[in-house]
């Protein structure tokens, strides 16, 4: 029953993971938090699920579109709801505000254009499962489990490797710094949201696989589950987001399968409270961040 | 000349606030062929909507039906319909809101037993009727002499569901999981409570948050670790669908039994195969020949394209119910309450309906299975 539960878990983690890595990315660059990244999340799997559904496109065809699309709907929200304050220098928390009023009208225009019940996600990949140490395991949790595996592992290398990466990596040391050395700041801000938004709309999307399911609701604890993992990891570092998220599955499933289901997201936030304290910047964070 | 605009202004605006008071207070009176305006309150928005919809459709029908029909005594019958987003701090603002409407008689609604626990006090203070269609926690009558409720409580059908549960499918370990909230745990409690004096063992009592938790992998594995013999669903449809869903991806298969606010056709939509062979209670089947149930069907159908589920049933019933009651107390917020309960064998698409000495009904319970994709009698 551990290693099921561990299964479980990493599932669930993976998609935490995903999604935190939209928090940390915008955070390393912009130094905020962006709240709006949970209803982006939802958006991401409406889009598969409308294009997939209501169009009839091939379902790998409704997944990229999903992902271009969400992609650039994050690049939206910056220019629409954080450049124009960037420009006229407002405090940090101003756009922390601001990404939350776009959460919020993102999350009713939802509603509004596709109600709020509950929808049936398709299951497109093949239900299979195997017998591992007495553990079910289905070919969908594998799936979600590698697809975070290799984006988390080619994005680290895309960071770390590229000119843009590197480009990426100036602008989050010193921004002021980078463009003087000619570094298009807003070119790089845009490719942040754009692929940190394009990452949830693959969580999204696996989450719906995964539950079948979909409504207007479920981008609000995802969101704040990730953002607890973004920060558990250490914010603004990319491996800290995987390895956050991935505990933050786990101990949820942990807890609800040895405790009580309904204490799970109580045991999952003491820990993140817990472990701030002993290591306030995180599980893998470097120092102490002065950012909002 | 600046300091004297300033009076002038404040002056002015006194003036307006002084007129509005005595506006408000002065109220016309009802005369014959004025309207009646009954609230109809439910989650019109959030994630609860589609019964605030049922509420809304249903409570629209009956009004039209008895507006064409000539009214109650002359007085056509005018709906406000409130959305209190199934949330209990908006329901004690709606309330607080309605009440001081004097033209409102009566209040149908609200949806779940957390908001219509949230608002009674207050239609209590202001002597307004309160008839939930949906709220089944037995405190819930117990707050005042003006609420009123449409559904049997779980204190009825607990036992109903355990009797089945041991008697008639003949199972002894049962597993439990519920909706973390008054009407789940309410529900969970009376029916392990009647399962355990028939006999049975309760292996597992798990609960989950409604609207947030979707990931019930955990849940179910530390279940299957217990080895029931049936999982008992004290579960609103979305998540019972959910937890179907992943039962089949876990590769565990167990008997299912719910409640009988599983009744929707977006279970089956939305759970597919999933959710074939579960047990449930219900009081409104659309599959009934009687007459009426067929020609609310039919003009459901009619006017809203869809088929009516049963919070529509019973939200329809209660406005019926609360008309009849009109018909002889006239607009009058106390005497519609006498006469509310003096009503007697209500014949509704739901069955005959009474109120006993608490204001609570007691109706029987038909036992429905999920058959290829179809609601069936099972019972």
């Amino acid at each position: 029953m551990l290693f099921q539960q561990l299964i479980n878990g990493l599932t669930l983690g993976s998609t935490y993971a995903l999604t935190a890595v939209g928090y940390s990315m915008v955070f390393g660059i912009l130094g905020l938090v962006n709240f709006s990244h949970g209803s982006v999340y939802t958006v991401g799997a409406f889009l598969t699920l409308i294009f997939f559904t209501a169009l009839k496109f091939n379902f790998f065809v409704s997944f990229l579109l999903s992902i271009i699309l969400t992609g650039l709907l994050g690049i939206l929200i910056d220019r629409i709801s954080l450049y124009p304050l960037r420009k006229r220098n407002a405090p940090k928390v101003t756009s922390l505000i601001s990404t939350i009023g776009v959460s919020i009208f993102l999350q009713n225009l939802i509603m509004i254009t596709w109600g709020s019940e509950t929808k049936k996600f398709p299951l497109v990949i093949n239900r299979g499962s195997i017998n591992l140490f007495g553990a079910n395991i289905s070919t969908l949790q594998i799936m979600i489990f590698s697809m975070c595996i290799v984006l988390m592992v080619s994005l680290n290398i895309m960071i770390q490797k590229t000119r843009v990466g590197k480009a990426m990596r100036a602008t989050a040391q010193n921004s002021k710094a980078a463009m003087l050395m000619g570094i298009n700041i807003n070119a790089i801000i845009m490719i942040t949201f754009f692929m940190g938004s394009s990452l949830a709309s693959v969580a999204g999307t696996m989450v719906g696989m995964y539950y079948q399911t979909i409504d207007p609701y479920i981008g609000y604890m995802a969101g704040l589950k990730a953002f607890a993992a973004a920060v558990l990891g250490g914010i603004g570092v990319l491996p800290g987001a995987i390895v956050g998220g991935l505990s933050i599955g786990v101990i949820e499933a942990i807890a609800a399968g040895y405790l009580n289901a309904g204490y799970r997201d109580a045991i999952a936030f003491a820990v993140l409270v817990l472990m701030l304290i002993v290591k306030p910047s995180g599980l893998l964070g470097k120092q102490a961040s002065k950012k909002v | 000349m600046k300091r004297n605009k300033k009076t002038t202004l404040i002056i002015a605006l006194v003036l307006v606030f002084i007129i509005g008071l005595v506006g408000c207070t002065s109220a016309p009176k009802q005369g014959k062929d004025e309207e009646i305006k009954i609230a109809v309150v439910g989650p019109m928005t959030g994630d609860s909507a589609q019964y605030g919809q049922s509420f809304k459709r249903a409570t629209e029908l009956m009004a039209s039906k008895v507006n064409e029909a000539g009214g109650v005594n002359g007085s056509p019958i005018k709906l406000e319909i409130v959305d209190d987003k199934n949330d209990a701090k908006e329901a004690t603002n709606v309330a607080q809101k309605l009440v001081s409407d004097e033209k409102i008689v009566g209040v149908i609604g609200h949806f779940s037993s957390t908001a219509s626990l949230a608002a009674a006090p207050i239609y209590q203070r202001a002597q307004l009727v309160e008839l939930s269609p949906t709220s089944s926690h037995p405190e819930f009558t117990k707050q005042g002499t003006y609420m009123f409720r449409n559904v049997n409580t779980q204190a009825i059908e607990g036992p109903i569901l355990a009797d089945f549960a041991v008697n008639d499918l003949k199972k002894k370990k049962i597993a439990v999981i519920y909706v973390n909230d008054d009407w789940g745990i309410t529900a969970k409690d009376n029916f392990i409570e009647a399962a355990e004096e028939l006999g049975a063992t309760i292996t597992a009592e798990e609960a989950f948050i409604g609207g947030q938790t979707r990931d019930f992998a955990p849940t179910i594995t530390k279940i299957k670790g217990t080895n029931p013999d049936l999982i008992f669903l004290a579960a609103m449809y979305s998540e019972t669908g959910m937890i179907a869903q992943q039962l089949e991806q876990l590769n565990y298969d167990v008997d299912l039994l719910g409640t009988s606010s599983l009744n929707n056709d977006q279970l089956i939509k939305l759970a597919g195969a999933a959710v074939d062979g579960l047990y449930l209670t219900n009081n409104y089947f659309p599959g009934n020949p009687d007459e009426k149930v067929q020609e609310f069907i039919e003009d459901y159908k009619e006017a809203y394209g869809v088929e009516p589920d049963q919070f529509a049933a019973v939200a329809y019933d209660s406005l019926g119910m609360m008309i009849e009651a009109l018909k002889t107390s006239g607009p009058d917020r106390v005497k519609l309450r006498d006469s509310l309960v003096d009503i007697k064998d209500y014949n509704g698409v739901t069955g005959k309906t009474t109120f006993n000495e608490n204001r609570d009904v007691m109706k029987d319970m038909i036992i429905m299975q999920i058959k290829e994709g179809k609601f069936t009698l099972y019972r």
